[in-house]
């Protein structure tokens, strides 16, 4: 046997705890931050799809085009355009998640960012209050300190079918919408 | 202490760094370990054409297939745990997998899986040969192993302290305890315990999010090796071990048998819980 392991203490819960799992990692501007480092200006360019651009974004995703309004944001350095930052929320079975997608100016896809993730059926995500009590907390200073109501959830893999298809539905408005 | 997460290997993987670098220090290590990632992703996936896996399922028996040294070492890493596991942890299971609809299906015809015949063989120079028609699938270890890359990533980065969370499948990086909840396998929204993680692995699978019904058949994405049928039932196994990918795949074994005291888990210094 090796001795690697060193569980500092297992407590089991006897009754169910309700903890909601639930983190917020970036915020938008976070997010912006950490797809486009290299940007000097974001741009709030938010878009709105004709009817005739959520066809082709059906046909090219195979999806449905789902929102005519995207919350969208260029990325700039000086006055080169950068590319794109597409925000958008998918709900799962048991999952909320937002996320934002970077794409270059050609349309393709840069990277890819969670911003929050929340499980249970609560509509909360969609709500700034729900996205204010987690400011703050996700870029702390100091040693080595792991905040207490930070859980990492270790369980049967939970699919992101949702977030996969959501960034093929952006990509698709990408090419029909944004592309340079 | 930064957190982020990025869709990589058909779920989400969280990194959590508590080094308080700056801000330039700690992009570029996230950046390196999800570079990590996203390389066992390009590798191992199951859907991607391009993947080592696909050409893998693409080849006829009997020549030897180049794979990258990641590959290679999932794919030797997967055998002996079949082989410890006495066929239980089988990567094979890919076409039942495909028929149950849990996978895409690759072009062709789909092999059958017989369970206890060995389709894949270790070749010298790191190729691999497939000694039948078979399809496989090593979405039950390859994500341990990417987040084995992505800890061994952030170490030579110069971080102390970090966890590694791919889909359930995690492990922290230094003598830094980290909080973790392992779900309720029968209420799994909520945890069944809470435990403080430190320099080590800890996975968990459990049919929960995956278990239906085909033709009044109940199915699952965990497949007994030994007879080809899904694992169901309402537990879950967790598994502690020095690596991720050990963790990852020794769960299934014990799933399989039920056995949180499976022979196997001794073998690689694992030891595991079952919850009811």
């Amino acid at each position: 046997m090796r001795p690697a392991l060193q569980l500092t203490a297992l407590a089991l819960t006897g009754a169910a705890s309700t903890l909601a799992f639930a983190t917020q990692y970036l915020t938008v501007e976070q997010a912006q931050h950490v797809l486009f480092p290299e940007a000097t200006a974001f741009k709030d360019t938010g878009l709105r799809l004709s009817t005739e651009q959520m066809r082709e974004v059906e046909k090219l995703s195979g999806l449905p085009a789902r929102s005519v309004n995207w919350r969208v944001y260029a990325a700039y350095r000086g006055d080169a355009a950068l590319g794109f930052v597409v925000l958008d929320d998918v709900i799962g079975k048991f999952e909320l998640i937002s996320y934002a997608v970077a794409l270059n100016p050609d349309a393709s896809v840069r990277q890819i960012e969670i911003l929050a993730y929340r499980e249970s059926h609560g509509f909360e995500i969609r709500s700034p209050a729900w996205r204010r009590q987690f400011a703050g907390k996700t870029a702390g200073a100091g040693g080595l300190e792991i905040g207490e109501g930070i859980a990492n959830i270790s369980g049967a893999t939970l699919s992101c079918t949702h977030v996969t298809d959501g960034v093929r539905r952006i990509a698709a408005i990408a090419q029909v919408a944004l592309k340079k | 202490m930064m957190r982020r997460a990025q869709p990589w290997l058909g779920t989400m993987v969280e990194i959590t760094i508590a080094d308080a670098f700056d801000e330039a220090k700690l992009l570029s290590c996230f950046d390196t370990a999800y570079a990590e990632i996203a390389a066992v992703h390009r590798l191992m996936s199951f859907h991607d054409p391009a993947s080592d896996v696909s050409r893998i399922n693409r080849a006829a028996p009997g020549g030897p297939i180049e794979v990258h040294a990641h590959t290679y070492e999932v794919i030797r890493c997967a055998l002996e745990i079949g082989c410890a596991s006495g066929g239980a942890f089988d990567v094979s299971c890919a076409p039942r997998l495909v028929k149950w609809g849990y996978l895409p299906a690759p072009a062709g015809d789909r092999p059958a899986h017989i369970p206890g015949r060995p389709v894949l063989a270790l070749e010298p120079g790191g190729c691999i040969r497939k000694t039948s028609a078979a399809w496989i699938d090593l979405g039950g270890i390859a994500k341990g192993y990417a987040v084995d890359l992505a800890i061994d990533a952030l170490q030579q980065s110069g971080v102390r302290s970090a966890c590694v969370n791919a889909g359930g499948d995690l492990r922290v990086l230094g003598d830094v305890a980290y909080p973790v909840a392992i779900r309720h396998p029968r209420r799994p929204l909520t945890a069944a315990a809470q435990l403080r993680l430190r320099a080590g692995a800890l996975a968990t699978s459990g049919t929960y999010f995956s278990h239906k019904h085909i033709d009044d058949v109940e199915c699952s994405a965990l497949i007994d090796g030994v007879d080809g049928r899904a694992v169901t039932g309402t537990s879950s196994a967790s598994v502690f071990a020095a690596s991720c990918m050990l963790a990852d795949a020794l769960t299934k074994v014990v799933m399989a048998n039920a056995d949180p005291r499976h022979p196997a888990l001794r073998r690689f210094g694992a030891s595991a819980v079952v919850y009811e």
